[in-house]
């Protein structure tokens, strides 16, 4: 009997000790130090200063604005093209579905920097998507260079490497809406974009749901691509929270600022997706 | 209870284990019977030179080896800082820093790195290297690293371009002159001067800073962005980018196109960009040249430093004597710095300048005669204060710069980016 009761701590064991290590134990270091400040090669208790020094510091209110107008821009176009993808590779209709479906995963799985890389060759004033344009007589437009076209550009970069990642979640859901649903649908005379607002969508609202707070999760903390494609330029105009952080740490030798920022995308981490539960979650 | 104790005691049991790992393999790094061997991190090509180093220092010292971990450029950066931020744990003994790098590293964690002064670096060795290294490398009146490259600033040109256009490059002795040219180069032949980065790199002002004595700081770590040198060279890049002779390359890997396909004609950079563009566009060999950077007037100095890198010793090395050993023959032999020109580095050590390699004619750039053109400008480098906040007012400088291409004005521009710096500085 004794034995069985121990087993499955030792089991649990290894994925609860890496948690305390890598999660646990820099969540409260980092804790820790936004309340400190380095004098002297030394670290001393700071009170709220980091915290003060934080309403007075127009770089962080910009990043927070940015990363928000980013993060309403984009969440919601990649939902919901991930969910238009996902109900057209779902359909019946559709042949080569595999290869479909694994074209648009691919870019969640690219490396990183190589993507970076090629996006920012192609936006340059020169560059891909400039000369595409041009075909079609439209001017080269400052995709990297213009304080407005920069977030868009970031927007498109990040819908291009996570909207395959949604979709691959939404097919996943799509596969438990019973087929007698759109079947009973079609027989009321419900057309194909009818049954997709009445019977898609509303089945779908716990997996939306769950993307939603990933994908918010995700934009919040966003660091690759403004480091990657823009450097946080032109000005701050793509500087973001996640960015601001690294700087802090790595540029500026600030770790106690930076862990007091990235306490600050704790706090709206936990709010919007305490609000989102709210907002489409199920009242039970 | 019981169960509670159970989970305490596993816990205790596996972390036990981790650290015992831990302790028993730096060990093996730094100390037991490996008393010769030095561990190194740096990038590209520093390493074949350091290895290099290390073999012929091994013949007068047997038994030594050199571990070097070879990694990309930010990625030591960010575990050097990771590093210093837990009081040394994990460094190495040996970290190669760049220039722009050096202070900011002194100033925030003053006690990590080895002081060479009881070592006598300063007084045996100062005379050999350039005297804007040797303020760079010193904090308070100590020294803490060795010279190693440095990069002497000169327009790299397209001669043919130049040709076709009928500009003259000796005649360009002064960034209006270089303007001027700009518009000739853009009415023939529709090509852009340069190819600066006016949102992310202010290479090309800080340049123009260094050659007039000047810096982002002045020589007491007072806010320098204001200044008339610092007005007059922001004009430059402003008159550059407005009057469309300057072309947006964003980033290092579009820049180096742009340069390669003819996009942009010329390139103020420091002397290591021999290397990139020998290696990104070899079909153009013989149609490049050099010349010193414009002056702002006519006989002002036409010296100044961009980029470069330094050797730092880490001030909790179980070895500190073979270390600066070793790094002071890596420094002043002449041998070891000849390989490290082979590989497209200037050296700062001076006493090799009258070798042959560096009267060499270069093929690749239509024979002149380019390292001894460097060579001659080193002693002429004003040194620049780049103090611990260096970082925080290049961020500013760039965000000027932003801004003043946007057309706005130049003077209003720097005050507002003084006060910004002001203003993170002081908190």
């Amino acid at each position: 009997m004794m034995k069985q009761t121990k087993a499955p701590y030792f089991f649990i064991a290894p994925a609860v000790i890496l948690f305390l290590i890598f999660t646990a134990y820099p969540i409260i270091a980092s804790l820790y130090l936004s309340f400190h400040q380095k004098e002297d090669g030394a670290y001393t208790f700071a009170g709220l200063s980091n915290y003060t020094r934080l309403l007075n510091d127009s770089i962080f209110w910009t990043a927070l604005s940015n990363t928000f107008i980013i993060f309403i821009l984009q969440v919601p176009l990649m939902l919901m093209l991930a969910i238009i993808l996902a109900s057209v590779l779902n359909s019946q209709l559709l042949k080569l579905k595999a290869l479909f479906r694994v074209s648009f995963f691919l870019p969640a799985v690219t490396s990183l920097v190589a993507y970076s890389l090629l996006f920012s060759i192609m936006m340059q004033n020169n560059g891909l998507f400039n000369e595409l344009l041009g075909y079609i007589g439209i001017d080269g437009i400052p995709w990297l260079s213009d304080s407005v076209w920069a977030k868009f550009s970031i927007v498109m970069a990040m819908t291009w490497r996570w909207v395959g990642y949604n979709m691959i979640i939404f097919l996943a859901g799509l596969q438990n809406i019973p087929e007698e649903m759109y079947e009973a649908a079609a027989i009321d005379g419900a057309g194909k974009i009818r049954q997709f607002f009445s019977i898609t969508v509303p089945s779908l609202k716990p997996i939306i749901l769950f993307a939603g707070i990933l994908s918010t999760i995700g934009t919040l903390q966003l660091f690759d691509e403004p480091f990657n494609l823009t450097g946080g330029g032109p000005g701050n105009s793509t500087m973001t929270l996640g960015l601001y952080i690294y700087e802090n740490g790595f540029e500026y030798f600030d770790f106690s600022y930076g862990s007091a920022v990235a306490y600050v995308v704790v706090v709206l981490v936990a709010i919007l997706s305490y609000g989102q539960f709210k907002f489409t979650g199920d009242k039970s | 209870m019981k169960k509670l104790i159970l989970v305490l005691s596993t816990l205790a049991v596996v972390l036990a284990a981790c650290s015992g790992g831990e302790s028993s393999s730096s060990e093996g790094d730094g100390g037991g019977d490996s008393t010769q061997t030095l561990t190194a991190w740096a990038w590209n090509i520093n390493i074949p030179v350091m290895e290099e180093a290390a073999e012929r220092f091994a013949e007068e010292n047997p038994g030594f080896e050199l571990d070097i971990r070879e990694q990309g450029t930010p990625d030591v950066y960010e575990q050097i800082t990771t590093g210093l931020q837990a009081q040394g744990d994990g460094l190495p003994d040996i970290m190669l820093i760049e220039d722009d790098r050096v202070q900011g590293y002194l100033n925030n964690f003053s006690d990590a790195f080895l002081a060479l002064d009881d070592y006598g670096f300063a007084e045996d060795h100062s005379d050999k290297f350039p005297e804007f290294k040797n303020e760079l490398l010193s904090l308070d009146g100590s020294t803490y690293g060795m010279p190693f490259d440095a990069g002497p600033g000169g327009v790299f040109y397209r001669t043919d371009l130049f040709e076709e256009a009928g500009i003259n490059a000796d005649e360009i002795e002064t960034w209006d002159d270089f303007i001027e040219a700009g518009h000739v180069l853009r009415d023939e032949l529709d090509v852009a001067m340069t190819g600066i980065d006016i949102n992310n790199d202010d290479g090309v002002y800080r340049m123009m800073l260094n050659q007039q004595e000047t810096f982002y700081f002045d020589e007491e770590d007072n806010i320098n962005l204001t200044s008339d040198e610092s007005i007059r060279a922001m004009e430059v890049v402003q008159t550059l980018d407005e009057e469309g002779l300057n072309e947006n390359l964003v980033g290092w890997d579009a820049w180096l196109a742009g340069l390669a396909d003819g996009e942009v004609a010329t390139a103020p950079s420091g002397a290591w960009l021999t290397g990139s563009l020998t290696e990104q566009a070899p079909d153009l060999e013989g149609k490049w040249g050099v010349f010193p950077l414009p002056a702002f007037e006519e006989g002002g100095n036409r010296a100044a430093n961009l980029g470069g890198s330094n050797f730092m010793i880490n001030a909790d090395t179980e070895n500190p004597d073979l270390a600066y050993e070793f790094m002071e023959f890596f420094s002043t032999s002449e041998d070891v710095q000849l390989t490290a020109m082979e590989g497209g580095l200037f050296p700062s050590l001076n006493t090799i300048y009258d070798e042959e390699a560096f009267t060499e004619s270069v093929a690749y750039f239509g024979d002149q005669q380019i390292w001894d053109m460097f060579a001659g400008m080193m002693d002429e480098i004003p040194p620049a204060n780049y103090t611990g906040d260096y970082s925080i007012a290049r961020d500013e400088a760039e965000t000027a710069q932003s801004e003043v291409a946007e057309g706005n004005d130049v003077q209003e521009a720097l005050e507002n980016a003084e006060d910004r710096l002001s203003n993170r500085i002081n908190n």
